[in-house]
């Protein structure tokens, strides 16, 4: 459905100097610096695939995005969506997109959001039964009704955001772009928009890209992710086998009832390991034991019998790393093979 | 066409609306007209007043009144600013929002300035144009305008309204490399207030400057139709006249598209 080849995107600005007489400066000479935002980045993507399009803030994500639905063009590679050369044939593409930003609307604000239908109604020129069709369907996801008579600019965000989605599915599009949908939104109202979006996709076979900071986003909705550092592309597979490669760590918390026998237990020794490969910390406070350590290394069951063997416990507590966790470390060192 | 037309017609019609939905602008707007009308007004006659010659720049006093007042109607019409809602897409960044649909960017802009027109058109310009004529008939014991030339002068003003708006989107393309017009924009309004007609006929202007204004598409903006609605122009005259805007919407508009082809090569999305 989506097919990027070795897309990038330069951004060129004049040099700015610091203080005034850099400001001075500024004015006489025509020094430019270039910036590139995407660095030649390749993926496909399927029909009815939910992507996740992850990366830190001024990462690329947002350029990218903009670039597959036709308001930049590339500086340099080419981009396929449905067929289409978005740069080249803007309006072709248009129809067949739908898009969310989430920091931003596409209704008229002014207007009843009922006005705004009407118009993209015309705009997609789509028929009187799709449109009757479409709209059951929206109504029901998103419970528009509820305000679909007020001023755009009147609604919450919450429901703003439900609008903007409905507007962007209208015209039934083969694909949808969401630039960070839930940003700014409660649990309540997120869960819903998570809800519609998978029942949108299931229903329509609609591939969706999402990018997102929200890691619940990721969780919930992406089968596969697409991870970008400094434009480039760092990460490109399922979600399991992210966590399969990365999130290695597991946490073992125990609480324990003989604390003064834990001094004597050396875990690193019956397990034979090295000592950095199995951390233990002991909260004296709590009681509680915690061993960090390797999956891959040692077995949960290795650990619990060492420690049972020793003192008794009480609880048992079994922590993988989070997602969240994971994101971090690669957005703080990028990816080491 | 009639799909386009369905298309674009909303967005005539919702400016229209969005419009009607801001009362207080609405009055506001009409008082400001007037007032600017009638300073002008007073000044001219302080000028006739005390010239001793009866006809000036090829207008009688009577004339000039009708002038002053339909140059201030034809101008309200006329110029709506599209430049102002391309640099305000390009700061705020919503021009991504008009990119991402299947429209063209510029017709939008233009189906929604048609929509500015028309309400123009009803609310201060029909109640000025009609006391116009009644002043014209009663104080003035001059002959009302004749049906014909209403229809030529509409038919003008409609060419002029295109020609100001085409003009002014390529204007407003500056703000994709400049961001912010503000400036350029009350330049802009300045210059336009002289080259339009709209503050002095043009025919006070010596006869070089006259030259030049024929090559510009200004004069086509204000100063054409209203000349048309005093009955200025006839026959070969009249026609050329016409003739001369349909150039100018011709030539703009090919400019426009070959500027914005331009832009969008090098376009970039502020914001997000």
């Amino acid at each position: 459905m989506i097919k990027v080849d070795h897309i990038s995107k330069d951004f060129i600005s004049p040099k700015k100097y610091p203080g005034l007489r850099g400001a001075v400066k500024g004015l006489f000479s025509s020094e430019k610096v270039v910036k590139t935002a995407v660095d030649d980045i390749s993926f496909t993507i399927d029909t009815g695939e939910i992507v996740g399009y992850i990366g830190s803030n001024g990462a690329g994500k947002s350029t990218t995005i903009k670039m597959m639905t036709g308001i930049l063009t590339p500086t340099r590679g080419e981009c396929l969506v449905a067929g289409i050369d978005p740069s080249r044939h803007r309006k072709e593409n248009a129809q067949n997109i739908g898009v969310v930003f989430g920091q931003r609307t596409q209704l008229w604000w002014d207007l009843p959001l009922s006005e705004s239908f009407t118009i993209l109604k015309e705009i997609y020129n789509v028929s009187d039964e799709n449109y009757a069709e479409r709209m059951e369907f929206l109504n029901r996801v998103l419970e528009l009704p509820d305000f679909f008579d007020r001023p755009v600019r009147t609604l919450s965000l919450g429901q703003r955001m439900r609008a903007d989605l409905g507007a962007a599915l209208l015209h039934n599009p083969k694909v949808l772009y969401l630039d960070e949908p839930t940003i700014g939104l409660d649990l309540v109202v997120k869960d819903n928009i998570r809800k519609a979006i998978r029942e949108i996709n299931e229903k329509y076979q609609t591939t969706v890209i999402l990018t997102t900071h929200d890691i619940g986003d990721i969780e919930e909705l992406c089968s596969r992710i697409i991870i970008i550092d400094e434009g480039k592309k760092i990460y490109d597979g399922s979600l399991n086998d992210l966590k399969d490669k990365y999130g290695t760590k597991r946490k073992v918390s125990m609480e324990i009832k003989q604390p003064e026998k834990i001094k004597k237990l050396s875990l690193t020794e019956i397990l034979g390991v090295k000592k950095e490969e199995c951390d233990v910390e002991f909260d004296k406070e709590k009681n509680m034991l915690c061993v960090t350590f390797d999956k891959h290394k040692i077995q949960v069951p290795q650990v619990l019998t060492a420690v049972m063997d020793a003192v008794e416990v009480k609880d048992v507590q079994i922590q993988e790393t989070e997602l969240a966790e994971i994101v971090k470390e690669i957005y703080n060192h990028g990816v080491t093979a | 066409m009639r799909k386009s037309l369905r298309v674009y017609l909303p967005f005539a019609s919702n400016e229209l609306k969005r419009q009607l939905a801001y009362k207080g602008a609405f009055y506001l707007f009409i008082l400001v007209n007037m007032f600017g009308a009638f300073i002008n007004y007073y000044l001219w006659m302080a000028i006739y007043g005390s010239s001793d010659q009866a006809i000036l720049g090829g207008l009688t006093r009577n004339e000039m009144i009708v002038y002053v007042f339909m140059s201030y109607v034809t101008s309200s019409v006329v110029s709506i600013s599209i430049a102002s809602t391309v640099s305000d897409d390009v700061v705020k960044g919503t021009v991504a929002m008009n990119l991402i649909k299947p429209i063209d960017y510029r017709l939008s802009l233009i189906s929604q300035a048609v929509g500015n027109m028309i309400y123009r058109f009803l609310v201060p310009a029909v109640f000025i144009w009609t006391g116009v004529e009644i002043y014209k008939a009663r104080a003035l014991g001059l002959p009302i305008v004749s049906i014909w030339n209403i229809l030529l002068y509409l038919l003008s003003c409609i060419m002029s309204f295109l020609i100001y708006v085409l003009f002014d989107f390529c204007f407003g393309m500056i703000a994709f490399f400049t961001t912010y017009i503000f400036g350029m924009q009350m330049i802009k309004n300045a210059l336009l207030g002289f080259l339009t007609g709209q503050l002095i006929p043009i025919s006070f202007f010596p006869e070089v400057m006259q030259r030049v204004f024929d090559f510009l598409p200004f004069s086509s903006m204000v100063y054409t139709p209203v000349m048309i609605y005093l009955g200025k122009y006839s026959g070969e005259k009249l026609g050329f006249m016409l003739c001369r805007q349909a150039v100018w919407i011709i030539l703009l508009y090919g400019a426009g598209s070959l500027i914005w082809k331009k832009v969008t090569k090098k376009l970039v999305v502020l914001g997000g």
